[in-house]
């Protein structure tokens, strides 16, 4: 490490730092992308149909319909990049910007792996070391600019469709991210902090002789809060209301065009994985392998990796299982049954604590 | 009379939505599994260019004119398809022709042209149920296009040799048909002639 160090001119830190920051944002952005496929031919597959296999690579591999993926990104290239007469110039360049980087940016203080020490060194598998004071609130935090991106979008479309659409998520992302503070804050105080490391070590060991010691099953309630809130927060069925084909046409997109509306449709993909592993770091102990204190490091990189890619799986599942709801359905089920429901999570916890339970 | 729509009473189970939502989730994953473990040739879609799908026996579709063993056309140019065709597409010009392997040295009718018009044709079958020597069928070839009108326009060439090659017989050319006789003249040649 120090001599790469050394040859690039750059502090071993540092150069550890850009090492994580590469692998990171890079396994995301390709992840989101390959999500894009899975979700197609996974829909297809869900739904008794084939999925997207024409494009043929070289006119010849089929490669399970892959090549569409390459002729997708190609395609968006290559589209002429229309700005419509009509929109607010300046916020319509920055607005996929603005939706992709606070979801990709979002995965920083995520552990993807056990922290290992080499040459008496110690080395943290987190872009932002722990203990840095942000801790889970930051993903939260950031998961909530994510909206900008969306009203942004839809504002500078100037079109009521476009306005509709981000009005509609930006409500949704507000009534929402209530009952998911609340369910996290119910973790928080069982962990006695805030930090991902911390949260993931709380959740090592075995419950009740058979489980792993995971939050799932010691606050399943809670879990079923945030769990809700993430698809709300990611604007994906059933809650999918800043786009609508039927009522306003393709929402906060409408006005945007190619590698623009790539990138806004990217974003979802992103906030996705994300979301996942917000999921399975607070939920599911992230790194860290059931029955397995003392794991090597890459098996627990394969196990963040696995509870990762499963929930961005049933991200997709979940999409084309169950119908939309209706805008009033998701608000009574935003502020009249999650927001109880947490609260009662998070009282419930308080008392429970209080009683010397775990 | 009103009909009386039975209410369905939800269990609490089934108001609380979760748990329909893992039903749900459950079957769709049924036809994940189901339709990720079945080969590509069994799945419902049938991938066009790919694969066919097989018509069944009493499909109609494009016309064939029947051949005798011997190679001579059936149809006796009755024009019984022409008048029952609803869409009027079929136009067919009739000759004599008399050849001693054929007809024993009989006159003997058929079509000197005979043409269908498939940009027309609404596939109804009735020029087959009219025909009395069984001469013109509907078979099950389906793929109908073409890049002009004109070559949609067949003719009696065409129209006998459409199945030759998915049947394996040769493929007949005009030349090969046995001239016709002019034993009586023709309209035509009424006409060219001014004598
Ligand atoms: S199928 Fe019907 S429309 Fe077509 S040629 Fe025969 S009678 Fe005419
Ligand atoms: S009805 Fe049959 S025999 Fe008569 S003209 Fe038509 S195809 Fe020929």
């Amino acid at each position: 490490m120090e001599s790469v160090a050394h040859s690039i001119g750059l502090s071993a830190v540092m150069t550890w730092t850009l090492l994580k920051v590469l692998i990171v944002f890079g396994s995301v952005m390709g992840v989101s992308s390959l999500w894009t496929w899975v979700e197609r031919r996974g829909s297809a597959m869900l739904q008794d149909r084939i999925g997207p296999n024409r494009a043929l690579l070289f006119g010849r591999w089929q490669l399970l319909g892959l090549p569409q993926l390459v002729a997708d990104g190609l395609k968006f290239f290559f589209k002429e990049d229309q700005v419509p007469p009509h929109v607010t110039k300046r916020l319509y360049w920055i607005a996929p910007m603005l939706a992709f980087v606070p979801a990709l940016i979002g995965f920083a203080v995520i552990p993807f792996g056990r922290s290992f020490s080499y040459q008496g060194a110690l080395y943290h598998l987190s872009i932002l070391e722990p203990g840095n004071g942000m801790g889970m609130l930051y993903p939260l935090a950031i998961g909530a600019v994510a909206v900008y991106g969306i009203l942004v979008a839809a504002w500078s479309s100037n079109n009521k469709w476009a306005i509709l659409g981000g009005m509609r998520a930006s409500a949704q992302m507000v009534s929402y991210e209530i009952s998911m503070g609340l369910a996290v804050l119910a973790i928080f105080m069982k962990v006695g902090g805030y930090d991902p490391g911390e949260i993931i070590t709380e959740q090592a060991g075995v419950l009740w002789k058979v489980l792993p010691n995971w939050f799932i099953f010691r606050q399943p309630l809670g879990f079923l809060v945030f769990f809700v809130c993430m698809f709300a927060e990611t604007n994906r069925l059933p809650f999918d209301f800043a786009e609508g084909e039927s009522e306003i046409v393709a929402g906060f997109h409408t006005e945007f065009g190619s590698m623009k509306f790539a990138l806004l449709a990217l974003a979802e993909y992103a906030h996705m994985t994300t979301a996942s592993a917000l999921i399975a770091t607070v939920y599911f102990g992230g790194w860290s392998v059931p029955f397995m204190p003392e794991a090597p490091v890459l098996l627990t990189i394969l196990f963040f990796l696995i509870k990762l890619l499963f929930f961005m799986w049933v991200f997709v599942w979940v999409r084309w299982t169950l119908p939309r709801f209706r805008y009033d359905q998701l608000m009574f089920l935003g502020w009249k049954v999650l927001l109880p429901i947490s609260m009662v999570n998070l009282i419930g916890n308080a008392w429970w604590m209080t009683r010397g339970g775990h | 009379m009103g009909v009386i729509v039975k209410k369905v009473e939800l269990t609490w189970l089934d108001r609380s939505y979760v748990w329909p939502v893992f039903k749900g989730m459950a079957i769709t994953f049924r036809h994940f599994l189901k339709q990720i473990t079945t080969p590509t040739s069994k799945r419902f879609t049938i991938q066009y260019p790919d694969m066919k799908k097989a018509m069944p026996p009493g499909y109609r579709g494009l016309h064939e004119l029947k051949r005798f063993e011997d190679g001579a056309i059936k149809c006796v140019a009755c024009f019984m398809c022409q008048e029952a065709c609803p869409a009027r597409c079929i136009s067919i010009e009739a000759e004599e022709f008399s050849e001693l392997n054929f007809t024993q040295g009989f006159e003997e009718k058929r079509p000197s042209s005979f043409k269908i018009d498939m940009l027309r044709c609404i596939f109804c079958g009735m020029c087959e149920e009219a025909c009395p020597k069984d001469a013109i069928w509907l078979r099950n070839e389906y793929e109908l296009a073409a890049y002009d009108r004109l070559s949609l326009n067949f003719g009696k060439w065409d129209l006998i040799n459409t199945y030759a090659t998915v049947d394996g017989k040769a493929r007949l050319a005009q030349s090969q048909e046995s001239p016709a006789t002019p034993s009586r003249p023709t309209n035509s040649g009424h006409q060219a002639d001014p004598a």
